[in-house]
Parts: structure tokens; sequence; C-alpha cells
């Protein structure tokens, strides 16, 4: 049984898209589990390659071969930006509508990594700010360097919404088949 | 024991780990504080016969500080105590100053303003009762708007703690009326503990005087209603959702087990009514209820720390869906080894 493509990022809960915005969409089960999205990431965002510091996170289950690279959903609800004291945690519509935080105003207090449920913004000890995926400025690293393609940055048109329309079908599918 | 679910429990369902024990002795220097604020200003407006002979005389300067006021106004002495703690659990520590620049949405911005206007109206009022310039002792309607103003305060610090944690929307642990409640509760029954243990110190009531026994009563009436709210909010929050049991299982019979059975029940609750119980059959002997009042004290912060380490995070759609691909895939993983064990029994069965 398959449950189908698992879409990570898109807006979450947005049920109209809007123009030219992409957002970043993962296949699971096209993941190999090699974390170079983790590697590139940290490369990209701080010049080292420190996968403890990257903005994506691959989730292993060896056991059974499951591999899912983990990154921000920029919510269309977004509670890190709703909980952040300092207004560092901000949406900005010019950029894919992406939320991002400024590195000048970030106090470290991590009320945002408490606050997502996905749990993605991650608190960097060297800078001691808390950082997260801000689509690497319009050209993800991640997707670039990712040779299986498992991540992809997409345009977040209806077609996207169709994959997810789709995806949750097959998720409402298998968890009446669990039930 | 059951099998632990690899990913239920290993990955998605550990209790969070960013605020720890500095966060919670901040909440309970808070929390504190400001119940003893609270109960010091009713107190002050009920106006007892205090015993200033027994405190000791300090000059400043030329002038005799009164310090019959200060075991009752304290409490925000101990509130800025408990700031810095906040402040030290800051990535950047010096960037304090913009916590306050979007209490639009975020209350941790709402509580530093808060704090804030607690903190400086009641060292003002504390400051005030302390200096013997008459002057500032004279009846002004203005101070008492003060003392107004600093007691709403003071309610809304010991609520704010509550509340800081309950907007945490994906913690369901966190996420409830109840818990600014029962941090209310406790503010004010330890408060009103940490005030009788400072006032039988001092001496500033007879010790066994109608002012005291008052105080002493309103205290046994807090733990008990602490108590009840505290098991309103472990059984709502057991049915509230999955992660809402699991934080109470992990609370009750999990890694927390010492913490919440150790230090908010016995130390916390029973402890002090056995202590109080007895101190009440000797009454020239204050030694049981500072006993009492400590182990009381102890449990109000153990309170706080149980409550931030249980926290887990809702399980997302996502997770389910994690979950269901894992079951599948560990049958498919299970079927294909049974498979390869079964060839073999047949190919000996089949000779």
């Amino acid at each position: 049984m398959e449950v189908g493509v698992l879409v990570l990022s898109g807006h979450w809960g947005r049920l109209e898209m809007q123009g030219q915005e992409k957002v970043l969409v993962v296949d699971h089960r096209k993941c190999t589990g090699c974390r170079l999205c983790e590697l590139v990431c940290s490369v990209f965002h701080t010049g080292s390659s420190n996968p403890s510091r990257s903005r994506i996170k691959v989730a292993k289950w060896e056991d059974v071969g499951f591999y899912l690279p983990m990154a921000c959903n920029h919510c269309e609800q977004a509670y890190c930006v709703e909980v952040c004291p300092t207004k560092a945690c901000h949406r900005e519509p010019e950029n894919n509508n992406r939320v991002t935080i400024d590195k000048k105003l970030c106090i470290g207090c991590r009320t945002c990594i408490i606050a997502c449920p996905f749990g993605h913004p991650f608190f960097d000890i060297q800078e001691r700010i808390t950082v997260k995926c801000d689509y690497c400025d319009g050209d993800p690293q991640c997707v670039r360097f990712c040779d299986v393609k498992a991540i992809s940055f997409t345009d977040a048109d209806k077609t996207n919404m169709a994959k997810k329309r789709e995806a949750f079908l097959k998720y409402a599918e298998s968890m009446k088949q669990v039930r | 024991m059951g099998s632990v679910h690899p990913i239920r429990n290993a990955r998605y369902l550990k209790p969070q780990k960013e605020w720890k024990e500095i966060i919670a002795i901040y909440l309970y220097l808070a929390g504190m504080g400001a119940g003893s604020f609270v109960i010091g200003v009713l107190i002050y407006w009920m106006d007892p016969k205090p015993n200033p002979s027994f405190l000791p005389s300090i000059n400043l300067f030329g002038y005799a500080l009164n310090l019959s006021g200060v075991p009752i106004f304290w409490g925000p002495i101990m509130v800025a105590i408990g700031t810095p703690f906040l402040i030290l659990d800051l990535g950047i520590k010096w960037r304090f100053m913009y916590a306050c620049l979007n209490p639009r949405t975020s209350w941790v911005a709402r509580g530093f303003i808060i704090l804030s206007i607690f903190i400086i109206l009641g060292l003002a009022l504390l400051a005030k009762s302390l200096l013997p310039f008459e002057w500032l002792h004279g009846e002004s309607v203005l101070w008492h708007i003060v003392e107004i103003i600093a007691l709403v305060f003071a309610f809304g610090t010991a609520i704010y703690t509550g509340i800081l944690l309950k907007a945490t929307k994906s913690i369901p642990l966190w996420n409830t009326h109840l818990l600014p409640l029962l941090f209310l509760v406790s503010a004010l029954s330890t408060g009103s503990m940490a005030i009788i243990l400072s006032t039988l110190g001092t001496g500033l009531f007879p010790y066994d005087t109608g002012a005291f026994r008052v105080l002493m009563r309103g205290e046994q009436i807090f733990v008990v209603i602490e108590g009840i709210v505290l098991y309103l909010f472990l059984s709502r929050r057991y049915r509230a959702a999955e992660q809402g049991k699991d934080s109470v299982r992990l609370l009750l019979f999990g890694e927390m087990k010492l913490i919440f059975w150790g230090g908010i029940v016995l130390l916390g609750f029973v402890f002090p009514i056995i202590l109080e119980t007895i101190a009440s059959f000797f009454p020239g002997s204050p030694v049981l209820i500072f006993a009492a009042g400590i182990l009381l004290l102890c449990g109000g912060f153990f309170l706080r720390l149980g409550v931030l380490h249980a926290g887990i995070k809702e399980q997302i759609p996502m997770h389910r869906l994690i979950e269901i691909q894992y079951n599948v895939m560990t049958d498919k993983t299970k079927a294909l080894a049974g498979v390869r064990l079964k060839n073999p029994d047949e190919l000996i069965a089949d000779g």
C-alpha cells in the first residue's frame, strides 16, 4: 500500500494559491537518506560543512529504510510569526511568501521552536539565534544538489493543489483501512 | 512492559527541551513574588496592628528606615530577581530590550510589559513604605491608585506565567485555561506561605494572633484549591489529546514521576498539610510552620518544573501519515522475513 507523495511545504491550510509563488515539495519515496541536502544547506548558510547547523533535517528510520527530509512549511497561519516577541520571525510576501528570521532582531528565546508543530526552526549554538529555511533566497541548495530529485521547488499552483488533494485522499483511504 | 513504538516515542513524542530549569525558576519566582505581593497588599489594606518592636532599626544617611512594610511588600524584589533568569535563557542576552516589539500577538512581549510595570510600581510602593519622609505617607488618592494598579499587575504577573505556556498551541498539556488558573492559585498559596514565613521570621505579627490565623487559614484554603485545580488540570489534559495523555502519563508514571510524586505531591501538598495540622496542636512552636513553609515553597517550584518538562508536542496529520507508512513498511519487512524463514522449513518438511 502506497500512501503517496508527502507534501512537506506549501502554505499549510491555504486554499487559493497566488501567481508565481514557489514551494518546497518532498517525495519521501525517492529519498535515499544520503543527507547531502543537510550538508549543502549548512555550507550555503554558515560556510561550514556541519549538518547540525542545517535548515533541513532528514528523519531516518534505518530498520525499514524510511527517510524523510523535513523543512519549513512556511505555514499560512505561522505560529512562529505569532509568538515571536521581537518581530524577527516575519513573512516576506515579495519572496515567495516565505517566513524568515531577521538575524539582527532575533534574541534567541526559542519561543518559535516550541510553537512550531513541525519542530522546524533550529537553534544555532554558534550564532546563538534561531534559524530556519529561507529557500536560499530563491535557489534552494537542497533542491539543486539532490541527485534523486526527492526535493523539488515548484510553483504553488493548482497542480500542486491537485497533488496535495491526491495525497490526502490516499491518506484518508489508508486511514479507513487502518480503522 | 510492551515494546516502545520507534516513531511515536523515539522522535515525535519526546517532551520539549527548549525551556528547562532556568525558565522554571523564572516562572516560580515571578509567580511567588506576585502572589506574595497580592497577599501583602490585602494585609496592608486590612490594617492589622503590626509589632514593629521586633524589627531591627536601620539608619541610612541619618534617616531611620521604617522596616515594618518590608515583610509584606518584598514580592517585587523576587520578581525582579526572577526576570534576569529569563534574560539568562536568551541566546543573545543584551538584546532583551527588543522583547517588547510585538505585543499584538506575542505573550512574551506582553509579559515583558506586564512584568516591567509591576516591578516598577511594586518597588515604588516598597520604597515608599521604607522611607521615613512624612510627605510620602500623607493620605493621598494617588498612592491608593498606585496600589490598585500594582495589585492588578501582580495578578497579571501571576496569571501571565501560565498564559505564557498556554499560548503554545502545539503542546496539549499547556494549551488549557486551567494552567493559568493553576499557576495563579499556586502563586497565591506559595505567596501567602512566603508572607507567613517572612512575618513569622521578623515578628511583624505576634505569633498566633488574629491576623496570623487569618493568613494561615487563607494559605490552607489556597493549598486545597490548588490540589483540586491540579487534579482537574491533569484529568482534563489526559482526555484532551493523545499527547495530553502522554504528558500526564510521563508526569505520573514516566521519567517525571519522582518530580510529580516526590516534589509536587509530597513536598507541595502532603507534608505541609501534615506539619500544619501537627503545628495546630503545638501553638507555641513555629518551627513546624517554618518546615511546612519551606517544603511548600519547594513544591511550588517542582510544580512549574514538572509542567514544563512534561510538555509534548501534538501529533499533526503528517506524523500520523508517517506512522502509517512506517507500519506498512514494517509489515512488508516482516512478511519478507517470514517468507525467507518459511522457505527453508518447507524445504526440510518436503525432505
